[in-house]
């Protein structure tokens, strides 16, 4: 292994996530039962961070596709890549904490809701991204394709958010981002939203770190397997001797 | 500029000779999507009414999912020597793009139009207000052909890949799906569709810039 394939192991990151989600859960244990829902809108507070990871995700996907088309930088693809392939765990995962929120909710685990619906789709979109990266070899034509389709593939977040508004389905409107402001009113709610939103955004930057850490290790392989010198087929043969032998027959 | 569009209808006319000889989207595609149509009815019943009434959607999923198969037919072109041969020739990254894309949602009209006849035939659909609904089947062959021609040019990297296409493309084509089956849904109810072609002519202006943009690019990486 080279030294520019070591890894750099920075744990830090690790605890910050740990004491983050700790503090996100107990604040989400604290707060006060919902009137309607009751104890069911705990789920809120994994659910509600996932979605919001997943745009942001995406939105980092779409910053390290333009970074790497700008500059042709490497590193740019890595976050890109790194970037996507959390989000799509994240999606994954609000798809369904959503599924289970939505069984008690609205009686059933799926629903043709324009929102549940479209974030199935955008999962399937990355899912897309992660299929082309892996099926390019070439390292150059790889980021320069995944990168167009990860500018091209944002397209569907303003969708996804936008269309419970859109669309008047059964998923609620949003909760923060809205034009007439928050719709939640109870502030430890609010709070603890957000401590799961900063925990869960931690937990991503982690992940990411790490993700990329691995690619750049994975390049470096590939690099040093591109420069390896191998043995050329046929160099054990030796050609035989044809000179006369001193004293020989010709 | 005329370089351009002289460039990109010649590429066009050679894909079009191209399935001319192959009849791949005429006699493989086409078939293919009608007997989508006929298989329908077998799986939800053959009531004749829900059939009138879920038809004209199913008719636009048909269109979105066997519509791929004719971008695929491109991205297993783009493998070939043709490729490297429109390199050398020193066409305009632009050109190769537009042309693909003129032939390609050409053929996706065509290929809408028969499918269409049939729909109509199986299901009992009502044709009304055929000047909007001639304009919904033009933006949607003109999107999904941009997006179809864009997807096979990011994939076509080897052999193999191809079969990326339809994940890259169905997804993406949502919009024109919904302004399709809202636009046809609106001329049944006689409510006004403009929003939806609206989006659609905004899909379709989106694509064309992206395609456009990434052309070179994209020739670059081959």
């Amino acid at each position: 292994m080279t030294a520019q394939a070591e890894i750099r192991d920075r744990r830090w990151p690790w605890y910050v996530a740990v004491v983050a989600v700790a503090v996100a859960l107990s604040l989400s244990m604290i707060s006060p039962p919902d009137a309607v829902q009751g104890d069911l809108i705990r789920i809120m507070y994994i659910h509600v961070p996932a979605a919001w990871l997943a745009y942001l995700a995406f939105t980092v996907t779409l910053v390290g596709s333009i970074g790497y088309l700008a500059t042709k930088r490497m590193v740019f693809d890595r976050l890109a890549a790194s970037s996507a392939e959390v989000g799509v765990y994240f999606t994954g995962l609000a798809i369904l904490l959503g599924m289970i929120w939505g069984k008690p909710t609205w009686g059933v685990w799926w629903t043709w809701d324009a929102r549940l619906t479209l974030t199935a789709i955008m999962l399937f979109v990355y899912l897309g991204y992660l299929a082309l990266r892996r099926a390019t070899p070439d390292p150059d034509a790889r980021a320069k394709r995944s990168a167009i389709l990860g500018v091209l593939a944002i397209v569907q977040i303003p969708i996804v958010h936008f269309s419970v508004v859109w669309w008047r389905t059964l998923h609620q409107p949003p909760s923060i981002i809205r034009p007439d402001g928050p719709a939640i009113q109870d502030p430890l709610m609010v709070i603890a939203l957000i401590a799961g939103v900063v925990a869960f955004t931690v937990v991503y930057v982690a992940l990411v770190a790490k993700r990329m850490e691995l690619a750049r290790i994975e390049d470096a392989i590939v690099a040093r397997e591109a420069t390896f010198e191998r043995p050329v087929a046929g160099e054990a043969v030796v050609a035989p001797d044809l000179s006369p032998e001193p004293g020989g027959a010709r | 500029m005329s370089g351009i569009r002289r460039q990109a209808l010649a590429v066009a006319r050679r894909d079009l000779a191209r399935e001319r000889r192959r009849g791949e989207v005429l006699w493989v595609t086409v078939p293919f999507g009608i007997i989508a149509l006929l298989l329908v009815p077998l799986a939800i019943g053959t009531d004749q009414a829900t059939l009138h009434r879920v038809g004209p959607g199913l008719y636009w999923v048909v269109v979105l999912l066997f519509g791929v198969l004719v971008g695929v037919r491109g991205a297993a072109d783009e493998t070939g020597p043709q490729r490297d041969a429109a390199a050398l020739l020193g066409l305009d990254p632009v050109a190769v793009f537009a042309g693909r894309a003129l032939a390609t949602s050409s053929l996706l009209v065509v290929f809408e139009l028969v499918v269409g006849v049939a729909a109509i035939a199986l299901y009992d659909i009502d044709l009304i207000g055929v000047g909007w609904l001639a304009l919904v089947v033009l933006l949607v062959a003109i999107g999904l052909g941009t997006l179809a021609t864009i997807a096979s040019s990011i994939v076509a990297s080897g052999a193999g890949t191809a079969a990326l296409v339809p994940l890259l493309v169905a997804p993406l084509a949502i919009p024109l799906l919904l302004g399709a089956t809202q636009s046809l849904d609106g001329l049944r109810q006689g409510t006004s569709i403009l929003s939806w072609i609206l989006l659609m002519i905004v899909v379709v202006l989106v694509l064309g810039i992206v395609g456009v943009v990434s052309s070179g690019p994209l020739q670059e990486s081959r």
